[in-house]
């Protein structure tokens, strides 16, 4: 269903191609330009030949088609369903869309099809009005990449003002909430969007000041006994990192995992839900923190 | 046969980037025993497609080849370019932009005739015309109509083919965010590339790519489940070799915590509710509709209350419930457990303490979240004893395994 040609990289190659060449001849290397920016790495060692050799008889070899219009082609069932499907889902909401054309189409799936069993209850309320226009602005302020004065209400409760500029919009799906990735006087810092009471663009005549940092990224290394199917639980929990991994022995395997350090005190709790499985080897100073956490179970009397 | 970076079967590049991307240190060796030029191939494959993505590590056991991606800096799931790898023939591209051409918008109907003729009369360009006779172009046009882009009427005594209308997707914002979040997302990234190349303004977090790769079984899972139809599928169990099973399907359970996808579904063989792990089901073959797929669905749906994960147990429900103290400046522990817990109840039964508890059908599968408190767990109750032993006894593990228990004990 979902592997077809139809959707391929090189059809859409060839259609950038052919999109050109009704306009005017393609020399070879606009071809080849096309096809390095449209498709893979190698895709020109088989594009190219099938093209200048005249298997596909679409284009000549001085760029030239009988093709009369630029290549379109109408959406297949199968996508018109999946737009059907995300037409349903709740944060839908959020984008100022029109789905038209798709009535009489059924969903590939529905929402009471689907159940997330384990993200957290506390999520954005994409239904709210103040917090679905907020979202527009801020995606439109990352978009364009203008300053923003935000009102906001910070963690004891108390609210705040901060003039930033946006430099992303991250979604958790286990949290179910946007963070605003943000570049202000103290440098790089986030808010939870749900905690923003009111997003405007800030005023030109504000004088606003940007202080450049970096988010720190941090290694942890732990070794890994492959017992109670932990080897397969740990890489599939660990697998949306950046990381290497090597095997020990048959049964012992090393892995580094890099994590961003403002997210330390999650990682440890990550770490613990493996239990014994797992030893963080490096840093000493990332294993005095599990240690810390063991003494202090140890005090608990369990 | 000579080597291409298209592939015709899905299915064995779906375990070697799996195996690169969630594993990655495995060497040539651990693949090879079948054919080593198979690995080579599938290897060359996916370094085509992820270039950027793939890493290289020369170990002793030999060179390690690894797919490494931090999923909060990819801003669009780099896996999806497997799936624009179907190959094809030299006729289906040709006739495909041909017909299209032809058929250029929906107003445009043509009889077969006019098909052919349009097809001759664009090869006039090229000394060795390829020729189509009236089957092929009629087959690849039926195949356009399963696919839904092509629609075909009777005018008197004349069939007229012509294209099926589209619909408006020009909502990027939109497309970008759901591609990456949507289950079959693959889907809005074809979308995408029929649109002008832009840059995301979302980034993810705890984001999990790898369940991209069964995407055409949850298609196929979710179509059975909206023609309420048992299948019968083709799995892996835990040794790695195929069995079939027949099964009616309800409902696809996801878990946005390790990138899980689970199919629920009711055996009428045995008569429960169980759950298949997507990753392990090579194939999807639909059956025939059952009519009591409402009254199965909602007995899952009464069942969820009582399930922590996917598992449904075999000896009915078990209560477990644990303690946790939390002074003064941590009220956010109370909230944590708020928020994470997936059925039961939390109280707080004084100023310092809280505590979970819950009926359910697999009280194994509570460990790893309750291993998070490590730190301030003061009782751990089960009705199945087995579990408390064996917390307490990883415990012992744990403390051993960072040398604790013997310095507390100097």
């Amino acid at each position: 269903m979902i592997f077809s040609e139809l959707y391929g990289t090189y059809y859409n190659a060839v259609a950038k191609i052919l999109s050109a060449a009704v306009e005017r001849d393609v020399p070879l290397a606009q071809m080849r330009e096309i096809i390095r920016s449209a498709a893979f790495e190698e895709s020109v060692f088989e594009i190219e030949p099938a093209i200048t050799s005249q298997r596909w008889n679409l284009i000549s070899k001085d760029g030239k088609t009988n093709i009369e219009h630029k290549p379109t082609m109408p959406l297949t069932s199968l996508q018109k369903r999946w737009l059907k499907a995300i037409s349903l889902d709740k944060r839908i909401k959020l984008f100022d869309v029109k789905f038209e054309g798709l009535e009489d189409v059924q969903p590939l799936f529905r929402p009471e099809d689907i159940c997330v069993f384990d993200r957290y209850s506390d999520g954005d309320d994409y239904e709210n009005e103040q917090y679905i226009k907020n979202f527009r602005v801020v995606l439109d302020a990352v978009k364009n990449n203008y300053p923003l004065k935000i009102k906001y209400v910070d963690r004891r409760g108390y609210a705040s003002f901060i003039a930033a500029r946006p430099l992303r919009l991250e979604y958790s799906e286990k949290d179910d909430k946007f963070r605003l990735y943000i570049s202000g006087s103290r440098g790089m810092s986030t808010i939870n969007l749900g905690r923003a009471e009111k997003c405007e663009r800030l005023s030109e005549n504000v004088s606003f000041t940007e202080k450049k940092t970096s988010p720190v990224s941090r290694n942890v290394t732990i070794e890994l006994v492959d017992e109670r199917n932990a080897l397969e639980r740990v890489m599939l929990h660990f697998a949306h990192f950046e990381k290497q991994a090597e095997r020990i022995d048959d049964t012992h395997y090393r892995l580094t995992i890099t994590y961003d350090g403002d997210d330390e005190n999650e990682m440890v709790i990550r770490l613990l839900s493996f239990g014994p499985f797992v030893k963080v080897v490096q840093p000493e100073r990332f294993a005095e923190l599990i240690k810390d956490r063991l003494y202090r179970q140890l005090d608990c009397g369990l | 046969m000579a080597y291409s970076e298209l592939i015709k079967n899905f299915e064995k590049i779906r375990s070697y980037m799996r195996d690169f991307y969630v594993y990655g240190f495995k060497s040539r060796d651990d693949y090879t025993q079948k054919s080593a030029r198979s690995y080579d191939d599938e290897r060359r494959r996916i370094e085509s497609w992820l270039g950027d993505c793939m890493g290289f590590r020369q170990t002793s056991g030999g060179k390690n080849v690894f797919i490494s991606i931090d999923s909060r800096l990819q801003r669009s799931n780099p896996l999806y370019r497997a799936w624009k790898s179907c190959s094809f023939t030299d006729g289906d591209i040709t006739l495909h932009f041909f017909i299209f051409d032809i058929l250029y918008s929906p107003e445009v109907r043509c009889s077969m005739a006019e098909i052919h003729e349009g097809i001759e009369k664009r090869q006039q360009l090229f000394l060795q015309a390829r020729v189509f006779d009236e089957s092929t172009i009629r087959k690849k046009l039926k195949e356009y109509e399963a696919q839904g882009i092509v629609k075909k009427e009777k005018v008197g005594h004349t069939v007229l083919y012509s294209r099926c209308e589209s619909c408006d997707f020009d909502f990027p914002d939109a497309l970008m965010f759901f591609s990456e979040i949507a289950p079959c997302g693959v889907i809005g990234s074809f979308l995408l590339d029929k649109l002008p190349t832009m840059q995301t303004p979302f980034a993810f977090k705890h984001h999990y790519i790898t369940h991209t790769l069964d995407s055409d079984i949850l298609c196929s899972l979710f179509d059975a489940i909206d023609r309420r139809c048992s299948v019968t599928l083709e799995v892996l169990n835990r040794r790695k070799t195929p069995f079939t099973i027949t099964t009616l399907p309800l409902k696809i359970f996801i878990s946005v915590q390790n990138g899980r996808q689970y199919l629920m579904s009711y055996s009428e063989y045995n008569g429960r509710i169980f759950s298949t792990r997507l990753d392990n089901i090579l194939s999807v073959k639909p059956g025939d509709v059952c009519e009591n797929f409402e009254e199965h669905r909602q007995k899952l749906e009464d069942m969820q209350q009582n399930l922590w994960g996917v598992s449904t147990g075999r000896g009915g429900k078990v209560h477990i419930e644990f303690t946790v103290r939390c002074v003064k400046g941590e009220e956010y522990i109370f909230d944590r457990m708020m928020r994470e817990k997936r059925c039961g109840n939390v109280v707080r039964l004084d100023e310092n303490t809280c505590r979970f508890s819950a009926d359910v059908y697999d009280a194994g599968e509570l460990v790893p979240w309750i291993r998070t408190f490590i730190c301030r767990i003061t009782q751990l109750k089960c009705t199945n004893e087995e579990i408390v032993q064996r917390f307490k006894e990883d415990l012992q593990q744990m403390y051993r395994l960072y040398g604790i228990k013997e310095e507390a004990l100097v």
